[in-house]
């Protein structure tokens, strides 16, 4: 009897010294595609590679886009970052200033350093070397009522004037005089504020930084004008209370016909247009997209990058594993599973990937085609550009993460669309701003 | 019930206060030691049974407390390990911050007008459900329920109630000609208030808890002396009510105050920090903001010292104020 | 005496209109909750709204079930919510009894202190406790989370325990002691039935304050699989086009036991709360 237990004992050990040797690399892997479908089709990439890698298991995260950075924050402030992760170009750049990522140079040579798209090789390129590759790329899009602007007789406005005229236009009222259909919807939520004001201030052919010094230039006139039409469109064509609208909120607006025009859409949107716009009118012959306008002291519009690159951590528990399943995830068949569960969104960052007729094989690639192609019209002519950033050279600025996180700029916003004049709400921000920078210990000027 | 213990357990155990024979010095003298060890046992037994409690205190908060006023004298970026002893610098910078003064405003907006209220309905609320009537048990069920759901869900379930396009409240009030345009709650103008609505709607079944369970037990007969009295319900109230529930209103308000002057979640997830947010950007939020989106841990370690030091002296007030009901069992 | 039927039948018809005002503000908000969890897409922004779905559907829960992990953040949240109270009360009753029973210095001080320590924000706390939480290697596990919920529980329950111990009569476990019982015996036989209500009570309020914990379990929480509800929801109501529909259905599933769990205990929470209550 004793042998036995003995004996039990002993296998017992040996199997989890066994076990303990053999013991699986866990790689952690955070992103921002939340949708179930990409999150389904995510998980089957991975279990494909787990089966051709059996000692490494790869456990993905799905984090809302404006959860993303706190969390990360909170991560590596615990020394306990996830292996891979998505992130806004500002904070790829953060991280490489501090010194946290591994270069992805042996990816960028696996996928062909050529077959990177050449409009988003800048999202995480620095010192020479790629440290980040975007897992898809989009831009954010004009949508508007095509069929409303027909009926009408209107022209696309090509100037910020000529914007607030044509959603005027659009606007209807019932017998009482009240609006059942508003110009324009935005959303009032912080991070979206940010992404436009970065993207009016280019289209109005101004800056946000001094590219030498950094020190902010909010109160130059390219911003102040911003600000002039934040303060026209509130007066005019949006909701009273769009400051309190969600993201959500304006795609409902969108497709029940409660707002004629999105600045701020996506690709995405045609998804949620399917599901809420009355059947007949899911289609880009009702909901089209427009160039965006340009800006009074402006030369040519902008839009915005959504490229997040895939960052890796160096510091992280298995960075090469990781590195590892991004070179999988970055092959033909894995990579057009991927893109094609959000078509309209998810552009593919490999141009060969894009010529692949398997990829152009979807239905919805084909039926709203119009509105990649004027993604793609953005990217071509340069003229999309991550979130605060004006040229591509911001990214080298170290403080990008701290001033998206601050809140200063969409309260700039929020108090010249109550009532500040413009000049002082941009000198009130720009005072906050240089202290913050200052703060942080980046102030050159 | 009958005094004394179970009967089985007498018969077992061999009782303590023995008598004292007529026995020699040495006896006597074992004894008197045997009694001073039972006090010194008793005294070790009291700090045992203290003791995981006071452990688990010191570690889980006094620590994390003592960290946060050490990290208030640093500037010290919230995730990179840049780090600088300031001493009060961060203190002196909040003093002269516009954004400080304006949290701490909109936190005791937020603060009074909630707790006002919560005490208000609860007390009013806990004397309706003190009465006997049909269907009691029910009420008297459902009226908690908006207490136990997480935040979340309540904020969400506002959110889509006050949605200005959608939302029922507004559909409502169109319809009964209240308004003539639909109201925006959850812009700037009004977020304030339907923040200070929506928490009162949620924390005040807390009060009503806590008064009405004190109501049971108030003994009818003092009501009915009062009414053979001819006191009219106000009088009653007044006259029998208040003075019996003063105890319990003591620590309802103080804990209530000391629970809405430091509410995060419930703000925070009606407005997340910027946007029409900014306008309930309290001074919990601003801490968390300070800490976790401008990335400057010092700063908002500050932020919640002062917090702190702030309920301190409210509480010292309150309890100089209020002696007599301050008799906490 | 046809005066006085009437104001006593007047004031019969305020107790009852105030109760049905009661009733009616507590439940309108879930039942349009109910109401929209159960419309397909298109009615969910329909105007006027309908309260009753012209289509109802069952999808957003067959939705919520299957294609978020909703199920698991509420395994999750019951889990370490009950974990916690457990905790929490066999350490606070402990306490408690100690409190009030015994006597050694600093008696008095131990109380003042437990004052203190509700007036910590827990967002003083956070940042520290998860900087704590990784030094011991905890940091994202449900070990971690209980810890977080006991540190702001414990206050609470030891505070209110020490209150329903305190009108427990010492000359009840005294007679016991003479009658021969051990400490341990008059403490299991004499205190504890006394305290139950009590003990029930405290039980819920702190349950109710783990379930709902929101901060503590975005900063320690990094992984889908381990979040609790309030979290798992708001990550939820964040995805891209999550829809107010699937929403309200997740909000419906977590109201819909506490109801009837409620139901069931709140005989026992009003008795037990005004047993232990405040003197005064």
């Amino acid at each position: 009897m004793r042998r036995l237990a003995l004996m039990i004992l002993i296998l017992s050990l040996s199997w989890t010294t066994f076990a303990w040797a053999a013991e699986k690399k866990v790689v952690r892997i955070w992103h921002t595609e939340t949708e179930p479908q990409t999150v389904a089709a995510f998980q089957q990439i991975i279990n494909d590679f787990e089966k051709l890698n059996p000692d490494i298991t790869v456990k993905q995260e799905a984090l809302a886009w404006g959860d993303l950075e706190a969390k990360l924050t909170a991560a590596l402030a615990a020394g306990a970052p996830p292996d891979a992760s998505h992130g806004q170009a500002v904070t790829c750049a953060s991280f490489y200033a501090k010194g946290l990522l591994r270069d992805q140079e042996d990816i960028a040579e696996a996928v062909g350093k050529d077959n990177i798209w050449e409009a988003v090789r800048r999202q995480c390129y620095h010192g020479e070397k790629y440290y980040g590759i975007p897992h898809s790329a989009a831009t954010s899009l004009l949508i508007y009522r095509k069929d409303i602007l027909k009926a009408k007789g209107l022209k696309t406005p090509q100037t910020w004037d000529e914007l607030i005229k044509v959603a005027e236009a659009m606007m209807e009222k019932d017998k009482d005089g009240r609006v059942t259909r508003y110009g324009l919807s935005l959303p009032g939520v912080g991070l979206f504020i940010n992404i436009l004001v970065g993207e009016l201030t280019k289209a109005n052919g101004g800056r946000l930084f001094d590219l030498a010094t950094g020190r902010p230039t909010f109160t130059e006139k390219p911003v102040i004008e911003v600000l002039d039409f934040y303060k026209k469109l509130s007066a005019t064509v949006l909701p009273p209370g769009w400051l309190g609208h969600g993201y959500l909120d304006t795609f409902a607006n969108l497709a029940t016909g409660k707002a004629a025009m999105l600045y701020q859409g996506y690709g995405r949107g045609a998804g949620y247009i399917e599901k809420y716009a009355p059947k007949g009118m899911a289609n880009p012959d009702h909901f089209g997209v427009m160039v965006k306008p340009k800006g009074p002291s402006g030369k040519e519009t902008a839009a915005q990058i959504d490229a997040e690159p895939w960052m890796i951590f160096k510091n992280a528990k298995y960075p090469e594993e990781a590195a590892k399943f991004l070179k999988f995830f970055f092959k033909e068949e894995n990579y057009i599973k991927y893109l094609h569960t959000v078509p309209i969104h998810l552009l593919p960052t490999l141009k060969s990937v894009r010529k692949n007729p398997a990829y152009q094989a979807n239905e919805m690639v084909r039926k709203w085609k119009e509105w990649q192609d004027m993604q793609y019209f953005y990217f071509e002519k340069d003229l999309a550009k991550p979130t605060l950033i004006i040229d591509w050279n911001d990214l080298r600025l170290p403080f990008g993460l701290e001033i998206l996180g601050s809140g200063i700029v969409p309260d700039m916003v929020t108090d010249a669309v109550r009532g500040m004049p413009s000049a002082q709400a941009a000198a009130k921000a720009q005072a906050r701003a240089e202290e913050l920078i200052t703060k942080l210990g980046y102030k050159r000027w | 019930m009958k005094k004394g213990a179970d009967p089985k357990i007498s018969s077992m155990v061999p009782s303590q206060e023995s008598t004292l024979p007529a026995a020699p010095t040495f006896v006597r003298f074992w004894h008197r030691i045997k009694a001073l060890q039972v006090k010194k046992r008793e005294q070790i037994i009291g700090l045992c049974t203290i003791a995981p409690a006071l452990f688990l205190i010191l570690a889980l908060t006094l620590y994390p407390v003592a960290y946060s006023i050490w990290l208030s004298l640093l500037e010290k970026h919230s995730f990179f390990p840049q780090e600088r002893f300031v001493g009060l610098e961060n203190y002196i910078y909040l003093w002269h911050d516009p954004e400080f003064w304006n949290s701490l405003w909109l936190g005791v907006v937020y603060s009074v007008w909630t707790i006002i209220f919560q005490i208000i309905l609860g007390v009013a609320a806990a004397l309706i459900l003190n009465e006997t009537f049909v269907g009691r048990g029910l009420v008297r069920a459902i009226v908690l329920f908006p207490y136990m759901i997480p935040t979340i869900v309540a904020v969400i379930l506002w959110k889509w109630l006050l949605n200005d396009t959608y939302g029922i409240v507004n559909y409502w009030l169109l319809a009964c000609g209240i308004v003539t345009a639909p109201v925006s709650w959850l812009g700037p103008d009004h977020i304030m208030f339907s923040v200070i609505l929506m928490s009162i709607w949620q924390f005040f079944p807390f009060v009503l808890l806590s008064i009405l369970a004190r109501l049971q037990t108030i003994p009818p007969e003092l009501y009915e002396a009062a009414k053979v009295d001819g006191a009219s319900a106000v009088r009653r109230f007044l006259h029998v009510t208040l003075p019996q529930i003063r105890g319990i209103l003591f620590v309802v308000i103080l804990l209530r105050s000391i629970w809405m002057f430091t509410k995060f979640d419930t703000v925070w997830l009606m407005g997340e920090g910027a946007g029409a947010g900014r306008f309930i950007r309290t001074l919990p939020v601003y801490a968390y903001m300070r800490t976790l989106t401008y990335y400057q841990a010092g700063l908002g370690a500050a932020l919640a010292v002062i917090m702190f030091a702030i309920l301190v002296v409210c509480t010292v007030i309150y309890f100089r104020m209020f002696r007599e009901e301050a008799d906490i069992g | 005496m046809k005066r006085l039927k009437w104001r006593l039948n007047s004031n019969r018809s305020l107790i009852y209109i105030g109760a049905g005002l009661l009733a009616l503000q507590a439940s309108f908000p879930f039942l349009w909750m109910v109401s929209t969890s159960f419309k397909p897409p298109a009615e969910v922004f329909a105007q006027p709204p309908a309260f009753i779905p012209q289509e109802p559907t069952w999808d957003n829960f067959r939705r919520l079930f299957t294609t978020t992990n909703f199920l698991i953040y509420f395994k999750n949240s019951l889990v370490v919510s009950g974990s916690a109270v457990l905790l929490t009360m066999i350490v606070s009753a402990a306490g408690a009894y100690s409190l009030t029973r015994y006597q050694y210095m600093g008696r008095e001080k131990i109380a003042g202190l437990i004052l203190c320590t509700y007036m910590f924000a827990p967002i003083m706390i956070v940042i520290p406790f998860f900087i704590l939480a990784k030094k011991l290697g905890i940091e994202n596990t449900h070990f971690a989370l209980v810890l977080a919920f006991t540190s702001f529980c414990l206050p609470f329950t030891l505070w209110l325990m020490r209150a329903f111990f305190a009108t427990i009569p010492l000359e009840l476990e005294e007679a016991a002691l003479v009658d021969g019982a051990g400490r341990v015996r008059a403490l299991v036989y004499i205190v504890l039935p006394l305290a139950l209500p009590g003990i029930i009570a405290t039980s819920i309020f702190t349950f109710i304050l783990a379930w709902n914990d929101y901060i503590f379990t975005r900063i320690l929480i990094t992984s889908d699989e381990l979040k609790t509800l309030p979290v798992g929801v708001q990550d939820l109501f964040h995805s891209a086009l999550i829809d107010w529909g699937l929403i309200m259905a997740a909000g419906m599933m977590i109201t819909i036991p506490a109801l009837l769990f409620f139901l069931s205990v709140q005989r026992y929470l009003i008795r037990g709360w005004g047993a232990g209550g405040v003197k005064g």
